[in-house]
């Protein structure tokens, strides 16, 4: 390394010319590639609710199967059907969200769950379809579905949790819960 | 030293995780499946070689007292580049990393090879010791994610193997201890362990 003398205002305006070369680049990438992003996102929220109903869309053709399907309702989502929830609450890192497909009576005929940053193969896995398998032909009429460990599979009400993963699994119970709540107020006003 | 050993020593002499002992967190962390470990391996070389080149064509101007400050600010400078540009057009694979994109600017492979390579090295070397370095971290993580998932899941990048091969009717259970980081740790050592034996100039006295 050259040993040269770097003076303190050297190292000051050093460092200011640095840090506003950096902000500048990430400031233009930044604005420049967010309405891409934000187009990812929105297709991908209508693509996991199409899936919850059993449609399968790509991130291309989501906006047109959304409309012809879906009916957005306050809070919630309709289609021919039933209805759909949304639900929202906390994993381990940060916030974790999902749909749940109801018929009329209540049963369970789609879910579909995903999340920011949960471990992935841990509470990562909520996003699978194979978890999300588990949920069909439970039941959020009486009481909310809940996860647990060593589920009882004759259970209406219980889900297996996940291994490695118990606090993504106490969160995608609480907002089941709460779920349930919108869900059941939603019922009595009918 | 030869520019073709700066790719091959990381491999097996000089490896960042195995020797070095750099970089273990995120080695312990998206290795549970094969995917994340592929992804997070690209994602680590290319932050590697683009830090590695900057600093080093910086290096004679960065000033030593504030050198730290400033490997962290290019650093994380790529890594959010990264993150977005993953974000924008690679959504879904962005989506498997996670949080983990953001925890390469923690990557100690990443700082060691700054200071102890690209701070006093020509551009063109530091490219390829940060190639080299990435490359040698990936080939532990790669195999890391291959046993954890074919022992902890019975899948390979998703692909169900061991229920095709019809292990689990005739009694075959998963390892559930393999998808929890412990493992990850032991089987390192394990991986440690088998290095050296084989290569004995490795063994500390």
């Amino acid at each position: 390394m050259a040993k040269k003398n770097f003076s303190n205002t050297y190292i000051f305006i050093y460092s200011a010319v640095l840090v506003v070369v950096a902000a500048l680049i990430l400031t233009v990438v930044s604005v420049s590639l967010k309405p891409f992003q934000q187009k990812n996102q929105a297709a991908e929220t209508k693509q996991m609710i199409l899936k919850t109903i059993g449609i399968e869309a790509t991130r291309d053709n989501a906006d047109q199967l959304y409309a012809q399907h879906i009916t957005e309702a306050d809070g919630h989502y309709t289609f021919s059907g039933g209805i759909v929830l949304p639900l929202k609450g906390t994993g381990l890192w940060g916030p974790i969200w999902g749909y749940l497909a109801l018929d009329p009576a209540g049963t369970v005929v789609g879910a579909i769950f995903d999340h920011k940053g949960e471990t992935p193969g841990l509470g990562g896995e909520i996003s699978s379809d194979k978890f999300a398998q588990r949920f069909i032909g439970k039941r959020m009429d009486t009481q909310p579905i809940a996860l647990r460990k060593n589920a009882d599979p004759a259970s209406a009400h219980e889900v297996d949790a996940i291994s490695g993963g118990t606090m993504t699994s106490n969160g995608v119970t609480d907002m089941l819960a709460k779920a349930y709540n919108d869900y059941s107020s939603l019922n009595t006003e009918h | 030293m030869k520019n073709i050993d700066l790719i091959k020593l990381p491999f097996n002499k000089q490896n960042p995780i195995t020797v070095q002992v750099l970089g273990v967190c995120s080695c312990l962390a998206v290795t549970a499946q094969l995917k994340p470990a592929v992804v997070m391996s690209l994602s680590v070389i290319v932050v590697v070689m683009l830090s590695n080149l900057i600093v080093s064509l910086l290096r004679n101007t960065i000033p030593p007292r504030i050198r730290i400050i400033v490997q962290l600010v290019v650093v994380s400078t790529l890594v959010v580049l990264v993150d977005q540009v993953l974000k924008a057009f690679m959504y879904d694979v962005s989506k498997q990393l996670s949080v983990f994109v953001g925890l390469i600017i923690t990557n100690c492979i990443v700082m060691g090879r700054l200071e102890a390579f690209a701070m006093v090295q020509k551009p063109w070397p530091s490219l390829l010791d940060g190639l080299g370095n990435g490359l040698g971290y990936s080939v532990i993580l790669i195999a890391l994610g291959f046993l954890r998932e074919l022992f902890g899941s019975g899948t390979l990048w998703g692909y169900p193997v061991a229920e095709k091969l019809g292990l689990y009717s005739l009694g075959y259970e998963n390892n559930g201890l393999m998808i929890m980081p412990p493992m990850a740790l032991i089987l390192t050592g394990l991986i440690i362990w088998w290095q050296r034996a084989k290569n004995k100039d490795l063994i500390e006295q």
